[in-house]
């Protein structure tokens, strides 16, 4: 929803009439920013769902458990693993997971919230980032 | 899997290890609509509009940052040269104007709001001249306020009228900024073509030609280019083009996604994708470190100029390949302040004021971030200024010259502001008077390569 000066003009105007003998310029303002959120609702928030894939990087010390714990939190999020692929060196593992979150209840913030306790908590790195970035920096 | 493992980590690398950011995403906003002959009216317009269109940038840019795990370093707003929409206004006027934007951009959480601009290449109005007197009293009771002049152009000539009034103001603000290391300065950029859509603190504006709002990006990443050019230590130029090129390539794709996004967010047009490696004062994060690692003993060496050539032409072409949107500045910035290799340069000995100039030819912007002694002469300064206008006349090119006349100090100190503004050494200038030259006064006329119909 696009606000446009007019729709302003027009709100204003609303407002007088509706506050009649009692419209300040504090409470045309109240009103008119009011009638503004109930219009853009949810648009303002910026939490709003997005579809699509999720690539999932992570990276530490090598140690039983930690695919377990990841791919755990992602099932409990109903979030849809459709690749996987991890690489060791020495000590150190680097894994790579394409997930689609397109079902899941949760948000793209909280997945990624989630994750970071995980990541806290087993003291590795993980990384989330949508898909879109490796299309455009990867693919012409 | 559709991505390869290296690629993926490569990504991961530029962002955690390299430094790659996207450098600003900048909000253009048109105030020709706020044009009103009562100075009270104007302001709260002003205000209105810019905490009406840019009151969730910050906020729409931080989700987008962590949906694509690219950093989004700073978040800015430009508005219409101020000087168009108040050149009915007296000086004082025009400084109420200033402290609204920097009341706006507090209230919305920006770091800095440009557009306190002038556009005076051929002549200068009532109104623009008093305009021109505003600036250093709005600098020093502003934070978050950034001016910029244009004096000259390919099309108009150089406005020499205009170049000694804003050496003085120049000189003005760094006196009246004097408590705090003459800072005003550095929010103050002087041009010769300068561009509309440019998205880069301190001389964005948002010009008269362009939508009502829009959203201009500019990726950074001199760090990523250092890391490529490193692991080639012995190739040839043709090889290190074909490497800068697919470096910048990948930085002006990320670049023009974020930008793509946040403008979609905020339910405004996208812009422009300024392809240019502006350097922090972070470690790696340098132009001058990239010249070194070309093979050159520091920045400085014979060569130099040669070298930032092809980086900058390189950075171009990767850009122009990966993005129909590239403008603004796009090349490579040598601010000297905001880069640890040019400090250390300067502090060394190895680069002068003149050789920078040199640079400049061949690079976007000019003499950044140069500070020089406070007690240089008001000619002088215009003399610079002259000089690096007539590179950009006669090249068709911009170039602009943010010097800071650091009040008090002599050559051998340093003025350091921290953050992104960095470290200035005082850089010595040459102690020849240029005061007949600009006693004759008037306008340098168009070049040649004005007349191209």
């Amino acid at each position: 929803m696009k606000i446009t000066e007019n729709l302003i003009w027009e709100l204003s105007n609303k407002a007088i009439n509706t506050l009649g003998e009692s419209a300040s310029p504090d409470k045309i303002r109240e009103f008119v920013e009011n009638e503004i959120a109930k219009m853009t609702g949810s648009n303002q928030t910026g939490t709003e769902k997005f579809q699509g894939r999720v690539i999932l990087t992570s990276f530490g010390v090598n140690r039983p458990g930690i695919v377990a714990k990841i791919t755990g939190v992602l099932a409990e999020l109903n979030c849809d693993l459709q690749d996987i692929s991890q690489k060791i060196m020495q000590e150190f593992y680097t894994l790579i997971m394409m997930i689609d979150i397109t079902n899941s209840p949760k948000n793209f913030r909280e997945i990624q919230e989630e994750l970071n306790k995980v990541s806290a908590e087993m003291n590795i790195k993980i990384f989330v980032q949508h898909e879109d970035i490796f299309q455009y920096m990867f693919r012409i | 899997m559709n991505f390869e493992f290296e690629e993926i980590l490569e990504t991961i690398k530029m962002t955690e290890i390299e430094n790659f950011d996207i450098r600003t995403v900048t909000m253009g906003i048109n105030l020709r609509d706020c044009i009103d002959r009562n100075i009270k009216v104007t302001v709260s317009k002003i205000y209105e509009k810019i905490t009406r269109f840019a009151g969730n940038h910050v906020k729409n840019a931080d989700e987008i940052e962590k949906r694509f795990g690219i950093k989004i370093t700073n978040k800015r707003v430009s508005l219409t040269p101020i000087a168009i929409i108040g050149d009915a206004f007296k000086r004082d006027e025009f400084i109420q104007i200033a402290e609204i934007m920097d009341k706006a951009a507090h209230e919305i959480g920006i770091d800095y709001i440009g557009g306190y601009s002038a556009l005076v290449q051929k002549g200068i109005s009532p109104g623009e001249k008093e305009f021109i007197e505003s600036i250093p009293y709005a600098l020093a009771s502003t934070k978050k306020v950034c001016s910029s002049v244009n004096i000259g152009s390919t099309k108009a000539g150089i406005n020499i009228d205009a170049v000694i009034k804003m050496a003085q103001v120049i000189k003005d603000t760094a006196y009246i900024t004097r408590e705090s290391l003459s800072i005003g300065c550095a929010k103050l950029v002087v041009f010769c073509n300068a561009v509309e859509d440019n998205p880069f603190i301190a001389g964005a504006f948002h010009g008269v030609s362009e939508p009502d709002v829009v959203i201009n990006t500019g990726v950074s990443g001199p760090g990523v280019v250092l890391n490529a050019i490193k692991k080639y230590p012995d190739a040839d130029f043709r090889t290190l083009a074909e490497i800068i090129k697919k470096t910048a390539f990948k930085i002006t794709r990320a670049g023009e996604l974020i930008g793509r996004k946040v403008a979609e967010k905020n339910g405004v047009e996208f812009g422009i994708i300024d392809v240019s490696l502006a350097p922090t004062p972070a470690e790696g994060d340098s132009i001058a470190d990239i010249i070194k690692a070309m093979g050159l003993e520091d920045v400085g060496a014979p060569g130099t100029t040669a070298a930032l050539a092809l980086l900058n032409d390189c950075v171009k072409k990767g850009g122009l390949m990966a993005s129909s949107s590239v403008g603004g500045l796009s090349g490579a910035f040598i601010p000297v302040s905001e880069d640890a290799g040019m400090i250390s340069a300067v502090e060394k000995g190895h680069l002068t004021i003149e050789k920078l100039e040199a640079m400049t030819s061949v690079c976007s912007v000019g003499l950044d971030m140069v500070a020089i002694p406070g007690d240089t002469p008001v000619t002088t300064i215009a003399g610079i200024i002259a000089d690096e206008a007539a590179i950009g006349l006669i090249n068709d090119k911009t170039t602009a010259v943010r010097l800071i006349p650091a009040f008090g100090k002599v050559e051998g100190d340093s003025v350091d502001y921290g953050g992104l503004l960095g470290k200035a050494p005082i850089m010595a200038v040459k102690r020849l008077s240029s005061d007949k030259f600009f006693a004759r006064g008037g306008r340098i006329p168009a070049p040649t390569r004005s007349l191209t119909n």
